[in-house]
């Protein structure tokens, strides 16, 4: 935690890809164009991979997310495409519909949170089975089909600009500031971290984990609901397996920017900057007309050697501050 | 660590050289399946890079591994941003694609749907494959053709209760076998069996033991009549009871040729990829796309009144004597 190397090292290899593809399609891969298509792409991601972050801090994982999102997603939808709630206004169905969003997530949550913490079931098991329940709930309420035709209005969330830099994105970067102030900056995120790293420690430490559990699944709930919010927006419709694709690249995501899988450490950053990899890869291939399997292929490969980087780097670490104990011993004797 | 950057910065370099297509030619243009990796969309992949040799165009196949709306919208994307001059698509979900395909078109990129219909406000071509009505009506008069006789029990054995397309033709078939077919009688309401052959299979064992007079099956959904087949077959009952109905050539071709399938029939896909890609060129070239014009290796077309609906023409049937000539 005392040094941003791995923070330092992603933001080289996202210099370097960047590089890379500006090299092989100047003209298309930096055009204002392809900026913006990208800006508009990433928070989706991102803001789901933050929610999947705050949770992998605490050595849990949120199997649910997504499936989340899309529950939350598909009941404003049925507000927004006017199926419940006819006459009312198109700013009162949109204000609804966010405010449906924002409580079915929290309720979502505080399921999450409470078998997690109150009850004690590993967060691998809770969260597949929250997954298949809402996967099921959502299933049940569209009948499989597509939720859609949305009032025009609503496409600002997802599909406009203010001055130039589009409206998901600025959402996206007011809440990882939030998550980064809240994670770095308050007692409540070393909290959060002491429960990931030694759970022992932080009972004895006065720390209230059960609370700080909570907390922490209903956050990563809300962040699914808000991602929600711009995918209804962006793909004007909602269905069971909206953003299903960003389950496990989520957790990829975050992986890659440097967070323990186990739980104690990583950095809101790394995570921004492991999305904005994936994602100029991904567009990047794509205007480069890669096929989508080597994509694929190649996504993969990178993340498994930054990963192994990542562990060579940190065992020579360790070794060169074991040599240094030793060191320090020898003088002393 | 220098070092490991570097040697990622090569490998991912060469991969890219390696993997860019070669350099545009006149027209590029974009056909997205619903996903890549099936017969179906591996069969009309062929059609359409053929037609794009055939008629002098690039012509780039991409779509995502999985049949996700969302993953055809970010394709979608960075499509335009690598600029094309026309996309076709075959949507997962038709609403989820609406927004980006206008930004497509404020772009000036002639957009088109193929296989299954987008939104109809955003496209200027819509490709199917075939007319639902008539492809319906097709299916009872092999049955007829099959049977031998208007007259008679007959059952249906669809893919699935909910799918829209499949009720759609059956639909069709149902009222037009009320007009011209009074003596057909079904003996049960359309049947189930999941998309699966193995439970066609076991509803048409079922089905023979229950109704001993029954003289036809149709088999709506691919795997549907195979399953069927499949039963008749072992029950040596191919003499007595004709099944027909929609189905892939491959899967078809050793029913066919016992017997114990009387015809299937489909569209092929691959004439309906060299079809879309080769009006995308008309358009592109500003020329006008009309009703029973001659499109070359396709046939005639029909174009619907709305000036954006084509239909690529009558279904194909495959017997035991053709079913070779396909492979899909």
């Amino acid at each position: 935690m005392e040094n941003n190397k791995k923070e330092y090292m992603l933001c080289g290899v996202l210099a370097i890809i960047v590089i890379i593809m500006s090299i092989l399609s100047p003209d298309r891969f930096l055009s204002l164009y392809n900026l913006q298509t990208m800006a508009f792409q990433l928070p989706e991601f991102g803001i789901i991979a933050l929610g999947m972050m705050i949770v992998i801090l605490t050595g849990g994982i949120n199997l649910s997310i997504t499936s989340g999102s899309a529950l939350a997603g598909i009941m404003a939808a049925f507000i927004l495409s006017g199926r419940v709630m006819v006459g009312a206004s198109i700013g009162m169905s949109i204000a609804l519909a966010i405010g449906v969003i924002l409580v079915t997530s929290v309720l979502l949550g505080l399921l999450n949170g409470f078998v997690v913490a109150y009850i004690g079931v590993t967060p691998i098991l809770v969260t597949l089975g929250s997954k298949t329940l809402y996967e099921g709930i959502s299933m049940w309420l569209t009948k499989g089909g597509a939720i859609s035709n949305f009032p025009e209005a609503y496409y600002w969330f997802g599909n406009e600009s203010i001055i130039g830099i589009p409206v998901p994105m600025i959402i996206f970067i007011i809440i990882a500031l939030i998550t980064y102030v809240l994670l770095e900056k308050t007692p409540w995120g070393t909290r959060v971290y002491m429960v990931g790293s030694n759970p022992t420690a932080a009972v004895f430490s006065g720390i209230n984990i059960k609370r700080v559990l909570m907390q922490v699944y209903v956050y990563s709930a809300l962040m699914a609901g808000l991602a929600g919010v711009i995918m209804l927006s962006r793909y004007n419709s909602a269905k069971v397996d909206l953003g299903s694709s960003y389950l496990l690249q989520s957790v990829a995501a975050v992986v890659l920017g440097g967070t323990n899988i186990a739980g104690g450490s990583g950095k809101v950053f790394g995570t921004v900057i492991a999305v904005a990899i994936l994602q100029v890869i991904s567009s990047g291939l794509n205007i480069l007309g890669v096929n989508r399997f080597i994509i694929d292929m190649i996504t993969g490969a990178i993340l498994i050697a930054v990963l192994t980087l990542n562990i060579i780097s940190n065992r020579r670490e360790s070794r060169r501050k074991s040599d240094e104990t030793v060191l320090v011993a020898e003088n002393r004797g | 660590m220098k070092k490991s950057l570097r040697v990622i910065l090569l490998a991912a370099l060469v991969c890219s050289l390696f993997f860019v297509t070669a350099q545009a030619k006149e027209y590029t243009i974009l056909v997205m399946p619903k996903l890549v990796g099936i017969p179906y969309f591996n069969a009309s992949e062929t059609g359409a890079l053929q037609a794009g040799k055939d008629l002098g165009v690039n012509v780039i196949y991409a779509g995502p591994t999985q049949a996700d709306a969302a993953a055809q919208v970010k394709m979608i994307e960075d499509y335009i941003s690598r600029g094309v001059d026309a996309i076709a698509v075959a949507p997962n979900d038709p609403a989820a694609l609406t927004p980006v395909l206008r930004r497509a078109k404020q772009r000036g990129i002639l957009v088109m749907d193929w296989d299954t219909p987008a939104d109809k406000s955003v496209v200027e071509l819509s490709v199917h494959q075939i007319d639902d009505k008539v492809y319906g009506e097709h299916n009872w008069d092999l049955l007829v053709e099959a049977m031998g006789t208007d007259e008679g029990e007959y059952a249906i054995i669809t893919g699935g209760l909910a799918a829209a397309n499949l009720n759609t033709w059956i639909d069709h078939g149902l009222a037009y076998a009320k007009e011209k077919y009074p003596n057909l009688k079904l003996v049960t309401e359309r049947i189930p069996s999941d998309e699966k052959q193995q439970e066609a299979y076991r509803k048409t064992l079922d089905l023979l033991r229950a109704y001993p007079n029954l003289k036809g099956i149709i088999g709506i959904s691919t795997p549907a009549p195979i399953g069927a087949a499949q039963a008749v077959e072992e029950r040596g009952l191919q003499d007595k009871v004709a099944v027909v109905g929609t189905a892939l050539p491959n899967d078809s071709a050793p029913y066919l040729k016992s017997g114990a399938l009387k015809v299937s029939t489909l569209w092929d896909p691959a004439k309906l990829g060299y079809l879309t890609v080769a009006l995308a060129v008309k358009r592109l070239n500003g020329e006008e796309v009309y009703d029973g014009m001659e499109i070359s290796n396709v046939g005639v077309i029909d174009v619907w009144d709305d000036g954006i609906t084509v239909i690529m023409g009558p279904p194909t049937d495959f017997t035991a004597d053709n079913v070779d000539q396909f492979d899909f």
